[in-house]
């Protein structure tokens, strides 16, 4: 399991409607500030790589210092984003797609509005359980 | 490292501008920036100062085309250690610039110049710019001919000439120098060292090494000044030699360096950036310029000194020449490349030039968040220093990430109106989502604490209230409620700091909403008039029991309009929420307008820790015009700022859409309220202003049931403008209450001037309470319309409406029990029958019977009456036969009914007999016709019909007794309305003169019968007259009878005309006295239709037969 590792969900409008900090490391409030910027700068990457392939995971497309953004677009444009210091691209590659799966699910709810925070806990839980298996 | 390096930057010529003697830093700047204009001056406009002595080493020299370049360094600046290795690093030139009003003598100026110039060891250029220069100052200037250059003041167009003249120059002298240093004879010999070469131990090894060395650096450095010289062509041949030499020693350091300073001299030379095949070559070229600067990388002195900084400045010069779209991933790469080289840079300031180079890159490139990103970085690195200076840089540098954040402050957005309202008042949930783009709270709240932090310690007051405003506001639930009181310590902090009255462009607390705009009060209505429509005042009010119908909620656009008068003061309701955990003291408060026609007054509030309050602005209009309220002013934590209600409203329809964190009305408890839209409102100029009251205090008016009162309603005219017409009108419930209005008191007085007052007299008539009745609801309401002088040419101005409810209390009074109708016989006298011709023809237009004469099926009306209340009440019955009459009125005798008793009052219905029995009454075609035309004679009857009372002095009435009656008579009112078509009556012959005396037995008796025929047509019948004793035996017949008679008696044939009247007599001879009854009947022959009916006989060839009521004859015996 990869000691630093953030995960986000960042809506179509760029609004990020879910976080969790997975690494195994000790989480400290500035470290996964500082976490959040990278992702969010990553964004501008995102979305000039995301016309340019047709696969919706786009590995690794940024890094700052040791840590490096991974990046799954779905067809819908809502961005799995992933920073780690880990270099296990399969094992990154398995979780958005499992992570994908459980969001169509939310997506599926009725009462959930797309584009709003994804406040499930059972959500967070599955995909807490994914990230120590895969990355 | 160097910031803003481009390509370029090898082929510019540094000039150090420094302010000289007293200056104004404004001056200064403003004088420096006007330099800034001559950064490129063209070869071809110097060869007037260009002197040649030798041949130029520059043989190349495009004088047509080509151009050399300045680098203004505003401030000057410490020689660099790099300085023998890139030319363009030195400072060539010195430009001191000296305002002569602040510093008159000359003389220090240039002593002062000339100290400051020996810190520029390098310059070869120096001059003094000495602006506005007095006329001494000019006469001293021209004697001495020193550095220092005069400014004579003139206008700004001449000073640019002047100046772009001392540039030219300038450039001519710096070109000479540049000359005479290559063509030096020692040029070749000098030994140009970098801090990278060793310089504790000159080995002998090292100093071979050198030597060797010696030749390449030298090539080099002339191709630099061929640069500076604008020659690329010779640049590129020392360059090309510099290669080859530094090659062969293996000078990596300097290969890289001559290699860059040939892709300038390409690009200068070529001018074509564009041309993909340059591109590719300066990419190619500089990427081997990065590879030969990390190649000279050495290890041992990697902790003093290391090419890194040249490698990240190649690598910036490289993006900022591909920093275009299309080639996005190259520089990106590039960037991040040079970002992780910032990790080993060992100078701090080298990590900040670097990483505000690459946020700027990455700002041309339009990457705003990852430009955000290194300005943040750039920032904290700025907060680590510690000092005001970098602290003011820190918050300078995070003002610019605060775009792609999306935490500007207000006053850097452009006033862009945001429909949100979308098809009828429905938002659309994607525009709702795409006003809160990129909203990423957690990002957002470190970025404005951030900022709070830099402002604090830099000392700007202003930004930090309005960053903590920004924090406090948007991000309060995230918030503890000690981060909260923090916060709002921080806001009380920099309002101490700042002048009273500041105005900051970014709201903190409270949110405001509009909650709505109260309704004018019913005494200040508008209402529109309509040009064309004389009776303006038709329609504009509800003229039904229904203040709202469905209807009208159709009609009423979602945008009501509001007119406001000039004048009259107005008010809004504004709802206030403080979600935070701290009481919250809002200074003042007042609507915020734009059009300037409108005095808003300021309130203060407090509230309470997560409250929310309604509270009323009000302001007067000052102007005629349109109003509108963007929002309110409000005066809290000592920052006076603008609370926008759109802003608001978005921010609730965020918090619905799950995109917002929290509403701050719903967490504080308030109901949801609808959206309130802003009306679109109008100022009209003053208009009339009537108000009411009900003369004798405005309590509700206390009035039994059906009791008649007169009220006053006096109307004054409050307004400043005259009330020109009016019109008066009755609404509301039990309108029918209102007798009678005194409109032409209001009308005649008219136009009523200013402070004028008219009392109005009003008839009121108390209705019948009823079960549902609601006291307050029930009154009726008095309207008037009015309306101000019109001018001419002009739109009639509004006109207005004064609703005066006519408060009526109704208590109950008589109650009425039941209705019945009576029928009675009542014999009459035939002895005391006065026959009087005169009164007969008099009333021979209507069939009357007098009550005297007796009369056969009379009917009475018993009106059974209750008197719950406590006062007395004495009812008289009137009866007003002919309504267009008065004198024709019977009155009743009073009836008195006690408290708490019943009592019954008789109506004799009479004097209602038709005088001609009709065949329209009686055959009619149709049923329901029938019906109708017996209500309405129903109707006509109980009209003519009134029951009043009186009770104690003042207080009289009418009863209700319509529907009572209507139900009695329902069915018999035929009997009640036609006459019978024949009338029987007897009278005696010549009796007249015998008084009181009556019959006498044993007399004869002559009498007549008189028929009348009350129809229109003749009727034929066979008439007979019977006698009857008290015990009701026939006298006549029979064998025991006690009358004698002569004459006819039975079965005479007679033909009685229509409306006539026919007579026969006979004579009875009374044997015995006593009590007899006369009886007369007739048998029709060929009955029509009519008499058919009204017999009411079903079958066709049923005999028809009247008789006449009983005749009482009293036949006195003989004395």
């Amino acid at each position: 399991m990869a000691s630093t590792a953030c995960f986000m969900i960042i809506s179509k409008n760029d609004i990020p409607i879910y976080e969790a900090e997975v690494g195994s490391a000790l989480k400290k409030e500035e470290a996964a500030h500082q976490h959040q910027f990278i992702l969010h700068a990553a964004l501008d990457v995102v979305q000039d790589l995301a016309w340019t392939t047709s696969a919706m995971f786009l590995k690794s497309i940024d890094r700052f210092n040791d840590l490096v953004v991974s990046v799954y677009v779905t067809a819908g444009h809502t961005r799995l984003m992933l920073l780690h210091d880990s270099r296990n691209d399969d094992g990154i590659k398995s979780f958005f797609q499992e992570v994908h799966e459980l969001y169509i699910k939310i997506l599926l709810n009725p009462l959930y509005l797309p584009g709003s925070r994804v406040t499930s806990s059972h959500f967070d839980t599955k995909v807490r359980a994914l990230a120590r298996k895969y990355i | 490292m160097e910031p803003d390096v481009s390509i370029a930057t090898s082929s510019m010529i540094r000039i150090a501008v420094i302010p000289v003697g007293e200056i104004h830093l404004h001056l200064f700047r403003k004088y420096a920036g006007m330099l800034d204009r001559h950064h490129k001056i063209e070869l071809s406009t110097i060869t007037s100062f260009y002197k040649v002595d030798k041949k130029s080493p520059f043989q190349q020299q495009p004088w047509e085309s080509g151009s050399l370049r300045f680098k203004f360094i505003v401030g000057g600046s410490p020689p660099s250690p790099w300085e023998d290795f890139q030319s363009n690093r030195k400072i060539h030139g010195v430009i001191g610039i000296c305002y002569c009003p602040s510093s008159p003598d000359l003389g220090s100026v240039a002593e002062q110049f000339a100290v400051a110039c020996k810190g520029y060891a390098s310059s070869v250029v120096q001059r003094c710019f000495v602006f506005s220069p007095g006329d001494k100052q000019l006469a001293d200037g021209n004697n001495n001919k020193n550095k220092l250059v005069l400014f004579p003041p003139a206008d700004q167009r001449a000073q640019e000439i002047h100046l772009q003249t001392m540039m030219q120059e300038i450039a001519a002298s710096l070109l000479m120098e540049f000359e005479k240093w290559v063509s030096r004879p020692e040029s070749g010999g000098i030994i140009l060292k970098t801090p990278l070469d060793s310089q504790a131990s000159l080995s002998s090894e090292e100093v071979i090494k050198a030597t060797k060395r010696r030749l390449g650096r030298a090539q080099k450095t002339t191709g630099d000044y061929c640069l500076l010289a604008g020659s690329p062509v010779d640049a590129n041949a020392h360059y090309s030699t510099a290669l080859e030499l530094a090659r062969l020693t293996g000078d990596h350091f300097w290969y890289a360096g001559a290699m860059e300073g040939g892709v300038c001299a390409l690009l200068m030379d070529k001018a074509v950036q564009k041309d993909p095949v340059i591109e590719e070559e300066v990419k190619y070229r500089y990427n081997s310029v990065i590879v030969h600067y990390r190649k000279s990388f050495i290890q041992d002195n990697a902790q003093r000194v290391s090419p890194l900084s040249f490698e990240l400045e190649a690598t910036l010069k490289l993006a900022r020449f591909l920093c275009r779209r299309e080639l996005a991933k190259e520089v990106v790469d590039l960037l991040t490349a040079a970002a992780d080289g910032a990790k080993s840079l060992i100078d701090a300031s080298d990590r900040l030039i670097l990483y505000i180079e690459i946020a700027r890159l990455y700002g041309t490139l339009g990457y705003h968040r990852k430009a955000a990103f290194f300005s943040r970085q750039v920032a904290q690195l700025y907060l680590q220093q510690e000092t005001t200076f970098s602290a003011i840089s820190a918050m300078q540098v995070l003002a610019l990430t605060t775009k792609a954040y999306r935490v500007q402050t207000k006053a850097s957005i452009p006033d862009q109106p945001i429909s949100t309202d979308g098809e009828g008042g429905k938002v659309n949930h994607n525009s709702v989502v795409s006003l809160f783009e990129s909203q990423w709270s957690t990002l957002q709240m470190v970025v404005l604490k951030e900022i709070l932090l830099s402002a604090v310690r830099a000392g700007d007051p202003l930004a930090a209230w309005s960053a903590a405003a920004r924090l406090l506001r948007s991000y309060y639930p995230l918030i503890t409620p000690s981060g909260q009181n923090g916060l709002a310590t921080a806001l009380h902090n920099s309002a101490e700091r700042l002048p009273s009255g500041t105005h900051c462009p970014d709201p903190a607390l409270p949110f405001v909403r509009l909650h709505s705009f109260p309704l004018h009060p019913s005494q200040m209505d508008i209402i529109k008039r309509p040009t064309d429509r004389p009776d303006w005042w038709a329609g504009s009010a509800p003229s039904g029991p229904f203040i709202y119908t469905p209807f009208t909620k159709g009609d009423q656009t979602t945008k009501q309009d509001l007119i406001w008068v000039v004048g009259e003061p107005v008010q809004v309701l504004v709802e206030l929420a403080n979600p935070c955990g701290f009481p919250l003291i809002v200074n003042s408060i007042y609507l915020s307008v734009n059009s300037g026609n409108f005095d808003s007054f300021p309130i203060s509030v407090t509230l309470p820790p997560n409250s929310s309050k309604v509270i009323s602005l009000s302001g007067i209009p000052t102007k005629p015009g349109p109003v509108t309220i963007p929002g309110c002013h409000v005066h809290t934590f000592g920052a006076i700022t603008q609370h926008l209600f759109k802003d608001v409203n978005n921010l609730i329809l965020g918090a619905q859409q799950g995109l917002v964190i929290s509403d701050p009305f719903r967490c504080c408890g308030s109901g949801k309220v609808k959206t309130t839209h802003v009306p679109e409102i109008t100022v009209v100029p003053s208009l009339p202003l009537l108000v009411s009251r009900t003369v004798g205090g405005d309590g509700a008016v206390i009035l039994y049931e059906g009791e008649i009162r007169e009220v006053w309603v006096s109307v004054a005219n409050a307004g400043t403008v005259a009330v020109d017409h009016a019109h008066v009108s009755v609404s509301g419930k039990n309108q029918d209450s209102v007798i009678s209005i005194g409109s032409e008191v209001l009308e005649s007085a008219l136009p009523l001037k200013p402070g004028a007052e008219v009392t109005i007299p009003v008839t009121l008539k108390a209705w019948q309470l009823g079960v549902t009745d609601y006291k307050d609801a029930s009154s009726p309401i008095l309207l008037i319309h009015y309306a101000g002088p019109t001018e001419k040419n002009h739109e009639p101005p509004p006109g207005r409406r004064l609703v005066t409810p006519l408060n009526i209390s109704v208590l109950q009074g008589l109650s009425f029990v039941k209705a019945r109708l009576l029928s009675m016989e009542i014999p009459a006298h035939v002895g005391q029958i006065k026959i009087s011709e005169n009164s007969n023809s008099e009333n021979s237009s209507l069939v009357k019977i007098d009550p005297y004469r007796g009369s056969w099926g009379l009917r009475f009306l018993e009106l059974e009456l209750s008197n719950p209340t406590d006062v007395v009440f004495e009812v008289g019955v009137s009866v007003n036969v002919n309504v267009d009459r008065n004198s024709s009125e019977f009155d009743y005798p009073k009836t008195r009914i006690d408290r708490d008793y019943t009592a019954r009052v008789l109506i004799p219905l009479e004097h209602f007999k038709l005088p001609i029995l009709d065949g329209s009454f009686l055959v009619t075609n149709s049923k329901s016709n029938k019906k109708a035309e017996v209500n309405a004679s129903i109707k006509d009857l109980i009209s003519k019909i009134k029951v009043r009372w009186v009770s104690g002095r003042n207080s009289s009435g009418e009863l209700h007794i319509k529907d009572a009656t209507q139900a009695a008579l329902q069915t018999s009112v035929m009997d009640v309305l036609l006459p019978d078509p024949l009338t029987f009556s007897f009278r005696l012959i010549d009796q007249v003169d015998q008084g009181q005396g009556g019959v006498m037995a044993q007399n004869m008796t002559p009498m007549e019968v008189l028929v009348r025929n009350n129809t229109k047509e003749l009727i034929s019948m066979s008439l007979s007259v019977t006698c009857r004793d008290v015990a009701g035996e026939n006298c006549i017949e029979g064998t025991n009878s006690a009358v004698l008679w002569s004459g006819a008696l039975s079965g005479m044939k007679v033909d009685v005309p229509p409306l006539e009247e026919i007579k026969h007599s006979f004579s009875f001879y009374f044997l015995v006295p006593g009590e007899y009854t006369l009886l007369a009947a007739a048998v029709i022959e060929d009955p029509n239709e009519i008499l058919r009916a009204r017999a009411r006989c079903s079958l066709s060839d049923e005999p028809i037969f009247y008789r006449g009521p009983p005749y009482h004859v009293r036949v006195n015996g003989t004395l």
